[in-house]
C-alpha cells in the first residue's frame, strides 16, 4: 500500500503539489489525472524522490520513504516514463537488465529473468535480445521501457505517461497489453496520463488534480457517475457514456459461439442453413481468421469462393484485450452491426455486436448507481 | 542508362587539376641558386623534361577523368591517375635538380618552386576527390599505399636527394629525429595533461550551471592569448617558483623549457578537451538520464555507465582537435627553449634559407595529419554499435 500524506512540493512561492493525500492499496492502478500544471509528475517523481518533498511523507508499505537511501529506494520501485530513456549504446537485453544487475544478481539469473520479461511485454526474446534502441519502433521501445521497469520485480510500479509517445493505434494496443499484465502480476501501480480515456480504461482509482490539489478521487464508474465539481465535470467532458465503454473488454461480453468454417464452401453452408445468422466466419485449419462468407450473395447465386469477402485482419477485428468503446468505433467505422474478436495470433474467438454495446450501457450504469464509493478515508 | 552530357563531371577533382595544370606551367617549377643564400634564378617546368611533360600529361588525363568516366568507377580512376602524376611530379623534381647541378659548383642549390608546390596541391584535391568517390575503405588504402611505394622510389630513383630540403636534412640529420620525437613529447604531455584536467572540468561544467560559466569561459579566454605572450607571461612566475621551492627545482620546474612549454600546451589542449566532455554530455538524452536515475544509479556509475560512453565519441573529437592544435603550436615552443620541429622553422627564418624552415614545417604537417586519422579512427572504434548510423 501507499500512502502520501500531506505531501506538498514548494518552488519558491509557488506550490506545485498542495498537501495531498490519498492511499493506494495493494494491487491496484491508481491514475493522476489533470491539466498539465496539476502537480501529477511532480507527485509521481516525489514517490521515488526525484524530487524531494517540501512537506507531509510517503509510506510505502507503512515504511517512511525518507528513511531509506534514494537510490536504494528506487531499485524497488519500478520507472517508466514517456520518453522511455532506453540507453542507446546497450542492447535491450543489457536494457531490461539494469535493474537486476544494479542489485547484483547472478548472469544466468539476469538473462533469464529478461527474456521472461521480453516474453511477458509481447517482445520474442531470440529476436529482441541483441537489438539496438535505434532498431526498434515506437512501441517496440514503450514495451522494452515496461520490461526494463518491471525487471527486478518491483512491487510498486510508477508510470509517467509510457504509452504517451506513440500512435493511437499503437497506444490502445499498448494499453490492452498492459491491463492484461497487470491482472497477471497485480502490481501496486501509480500511473500518470492527461488522457481520460487512458485513465478510465486502465484505473482501478482515478485521482484528478487541478493546481496542486486533489479533487476527487474515486473509481472511474464514480468518476463518470458523481463527478465531485464542474470542473470534474467538464474534464470528463459530455460523452460518458461512450467513455464508460472504455471499461468493458471485449473478453467479458464476446459470444464465443460463432458460426465459423474452413472451407468457403462449408462456410456457405452454415451461412444459408436452418437458423443460421445469415452469414459464417472463414478460418484457417490453424483457426485464424481470413474474412467471412454473406448468405445474400450465395443465395443470389454466387460462387461460393467469389462470396468470401477477405479481409485485414488487424482493421476488421479487435483483439481481445480491446475495449468495447474500440469495438464499437470500428464497428461504425465499417459500419458492421457485429465485428469478429481475434488473439494475438488472429485466430477467431469470437464476436462481439451492438447488442453487447447496448447491454453494456445499460449495465454499467445501473451497477455505478448501486456501487459505494470504495472509501471515503481515501478520497478525503 | 542515358546520362546527360557532362552530368556526371566531378567539380572538385577537375579544379584540382586545373589547378595543377595552371601552376606547373605558369609558375616557377625550380629555383636554382648558385649558394644556399644566394640570388635564385627561376626554371619552368622544361627544366624537368622529358619527366616533366610526363606530368603534365599525367594531369591532363586527371581532367579526362573527372570529366568522361562515370561516376560509378571515377573514384578508382581519380586515385590511380592522380597517383601516377603525383610520382612524375617527385621524379620530375629530382630530373630537374640533377639537370641544373650538372656541372655547377658543390654548394649550388635548387629548390622546390611555386609552381611544383601549387601542382602538388593540385594533385591533392584530386586524391581527395577520389577518396570520396571511391566507397571502399579497403580499395582507397590500396592504392594510397601504392602510391606512397612508387613515390618513394620515384624520390630516391630520380635524384630528389640534390634537392636544396635534401640536402637540409642530410646536414642536419642527427637532430632532425631527436627534435621529431621532442616535438611528439611536447604535443603529447600538453594533450595528456589536457585531457587529465579537462575532462573533470568538462564534467564539472556539465554538472553544475555556476562552474559552467567560469570554466567555458577561462578556458575560452587562454584560448585568445597569442602562444608567445603567454611563454613570456609563465618564465617570471615559473622561475620564482623555482627560486622558492628547490624541491620543485629538482624536479626540472623551471622559467624556461620544458616547464612552461608543457603548461602552455596544457592551456591550449583545454577548451577543445573541455568542450566535447561538455557538449558530448549535454547532448546526451535528458530521458536516458531521468531512467537511469530513476531506476536507482549513483550518479558516479550513471556518469561512467551511460553518460560517458554516450559523450565519449563527442571527447574523442575534441581530443583529435587538442592534439592536431598541440602539434602545431609545439613549433612555437622552441621560444620557450623546449626544442621541437620549431628549431628548424626559426633558424631557417633566422638564415633566410626557406628549406631549412620546411624541413620543420613539413613533418609538423604529416605529424598533425597522422594524429587526425589515428584519432577519427580511435573514435569509430569506441563507438558503441548502438549509436552507429547503419542498422544492422
Amino acid at each position: 500500500m501507499i500512502q502520501l500524506e500531506q505531501l506538498t512540493k514548494r518552488y519558491d512561492d509557488r506550490l506545485a503539489v498542495d498537501h495531498l493525500s490519498l492511499e493506494v492499496p495493494d494491487g491496484r492502478v491508481c491514475v493522476l489525472i489533470g491539466p498539465s500544471g496539476c502537480g501529477k509528475t511532480t507527485t509521481l517523481r516525489m514517490i521515488n524522490r526525484l524530487v524531494e518533498p517540501t512537506g507531509g511523507r510517503i509510506l510505502i508499505d507503512g515504511r517512511d520513504t525518507a528513511s531509506l537511501p534514494a537510490e536504494e529506494l528506487r531499485r524497488s520501485l519500478g520507472y517508466a516514463i514517456q520518453s522511455v530513456g532506453l540507453f542507446p549504446h546497450l542492447t535491450v537485453a543489457e536494457n531490461v537488465a539494469t535493474v537486476p544487475r544494479l542489485l547484483r544478481w547472478d548472469k544466468q539469473r539476469i538473462r533469464q529473468r529478461v527474456r521472461e520479461m521480453l516474453a511477458l511485454v509481447g517482445l520474442e526474446p531470440d529476436d529482441y535480445e541483441a537489438s539496438y534502441p535505434r532498431q526498434l519502433s515506437g512501441g517496440e521501445a514503450q514495451r522494452v521501457g515496461v520490461a526494463r521497469a518491471l525487471a527486478a520485480d518491483p512491487p510498486v510500479l510508477l508510470m509517467d505517461e509510457p504509452f504517451g509517445a506513440v500512435d493511437p493505434l499503437t497506444r490502445g494496443r499498448l494499453q490492452g497489453e498492459f491491463a492484461r499484465i497487470q491482472r497477471e502480476l497485480r502490481k501496486t501501480v501509480v500511473f500518470v496520463t492527461h488522457d481520460v480515456d487512458e485513465a478510465i480504461r486502465l484505473a482501478d482509482l482515478i485521482a484528478i488534480m487541478r493546481d496542486g490539489r486533489l479533487v476527487q478521487y474515486d473509481t472511474p464508474e464514480r468518476v463518470l457517475d458523481h463527478p465531485a465539481d464542474g470542473f470534474v465535470h467538464d474534464f470528463v467532458g459530455v460523452d460518458r457514456a461512450l467513455k464508460r465503454l472504455g471499461r468493458v473488454r471485449v473478453a467479458d461480453v464476446m459470444r464465443t459461439d460463432v458460426p465459423h468454417a474452413a472451407t468457403p464452401d462449408a462456410a456457405a453452408a452454415l451461412a444459408r442453413g436452418e437458423g443460421g445468422a445469415g452469414y459464417a466466419y472463414l478460418v484457417d485449419n490453424d483457426g485464424r481468421l481470413l474474412g467471412w462468407v454473406d448468405a445474400r450473395m450465395v443465395r443470389e447465386g454466387w460462387p461460393c469462393e467469389e462470396a468470401v469477402t477477405r479481409v485485414r485482419v488487424a482493421e476488421a477485428s479487435v483483439g481481445v484485450d480491446a475495449t468495447l468503446k474500440e469495438a464499437l468505433s470500428r464497428m461504425l467505422g465499417f459500419g458492421f452491426r457485429a465485428i469478429p474478436v481475434v488473439d494475438a495470433a488472429d485466430v477467431l474467438l469470437g464476436e462481439v455486436g451492438l447488442n453487447a454495446v447496448e447491454a453494456a450501457t445499460e449495465a454499467g450504469s445501473r451497477a455505478s448507481e448501486l456501487r459505494e464509493r470504495p472509501s471515503d478515508e481515501a478520497s478525503r | 542508362m542515358a546520362e546527360r552530357p557532362f552530368s556526371g563531371v566531378d567539380p572538385v577533382a577537375l579544379f584540382g587539376s586545373a589547378l595543377a595544370l595552371v601552376g606547373a606551367t605558369t609558375l616557377p617549377f625550380v629555383e636554382f641558386r648558385t649558394s644556399r643564400i644566394g640570388i635564385a634564378t627561376y626554371h619552368g617546368i622544361g627544366a624537368a623534361a622529358p619527366v616533366g611533360y610526363a606530368f603534365l600529361a599525367a594531369v591532363l588525363a586527371c581532367v579526362a577523368v573527372a570529366v568522361l568516366v562515370p561516376p560509378r568507377t571515377r573514384g578508382a580512376w581519380l586515385k590511380g591517375v592522380g597517383g601516377v602524376a603525383l610520382v612524375a611530379l617527385g621524379w620530375a623534381l629530382g630530373v630537374a635538380a640533377s639537370h641544373l647541378l650538372a656541372g655547377a659548383s658543390s654548394i649550388s642549390r635548387v629548390s622546390t618552386g611555386g609552381g611544383a608546390w601549387v601542382a602538388l596541391i593540385g594533385i591533392a584535391v584530386v586524391e581527395f576527390a577520389g577518396s570520396q568517390a571511391l566507397p571502399s575503405r579497403r580499395a582507397r588504402l590500396a592504392i594510397d599505399a601504392a602510391i606512397a611505394v612508387a613515390l618513394a622510389a620515384a624520390l630516391v630513383l630520380g635524384g630528389a636527394e640534390q634537392l636544396s630540403l635534401a640536402r637540409e636534412y642530410a646536414a642536419r640529420a642527427d637532430e632532425f629525429w631527436p627534435e621529431v620525437a621532442r616535438h611528439l613529447e611536447l604535443a603529447g604531455a600538453g594533450v595528456g595533461f589536457g585531457v587529465l584536467l579537462g575532462v573533470p572540468l568538462g564534467v564539472l561544467a556539465w554538472r553544475s550551471s555556476s562552474a559552467r560559466r567560469v570554466v567555458l569561459g577561462v578556458v575560452g579566454v587562454i584560448q585568445t592569448i597569442p602562444s608567445l605572450a603567454l611563454i613570456g607571461l609563465l618564465i617570471a612566475p615559473l622561475a620564482a617558483l623555482r627560486v622558492a621551492s628547490p624541491l620543485l627545482a629538482n624536479f626540472g620546474l623551471s622559467g624556461i623549457g620544458t616547464t612552461p612549454a608543457v603548461i602552455a600546451l596544457t592551456l591550449y589542449a583545454l577548451l577543445p578537451v573541455v568542450r566535447g566532455t561538455y557538449v558530448g554530455l549535454a547532448e546526451v538524452d535528458p530521458g536516458a538520464i531521468e531512467a537511469g536515475r530513476g531506476m536507482g544509479m549513483s550518479p558516479t556509475r550513471l556518469l561512467l555507465r551511460v553518460e560517458m560512453p554516450l559523450a565519449l565519441p563527442l571527447l574523442v573529437d575534441g581530443i583529435r582537435t587538442a592534439t592536431v592544435l598541440d602539434i602545431g603550436i609545439a613549433s612555437v615552443m622552441f621560444f620557450a627553449g623546449a626544442g621541437g620541429l620549431g628549431v628548424f622553422i626559426f633558424e631557417g627564418v633566422g638564415q633566410v634559407a626557406p628549406d631549412l624552415t620546411l624541413l620543420g614545417a613539413l613533418p609538423v604537417i604529416v605529424l598533425a595529419l597522422i594524429a587526425d586519422a589515428l584519432l577519427r579512427a580511435l573514435r569509430d572504434a569506441s563507438v558503441s554499435p548502438g549509436l552507429r548510423g547503419e542498422q544492422a
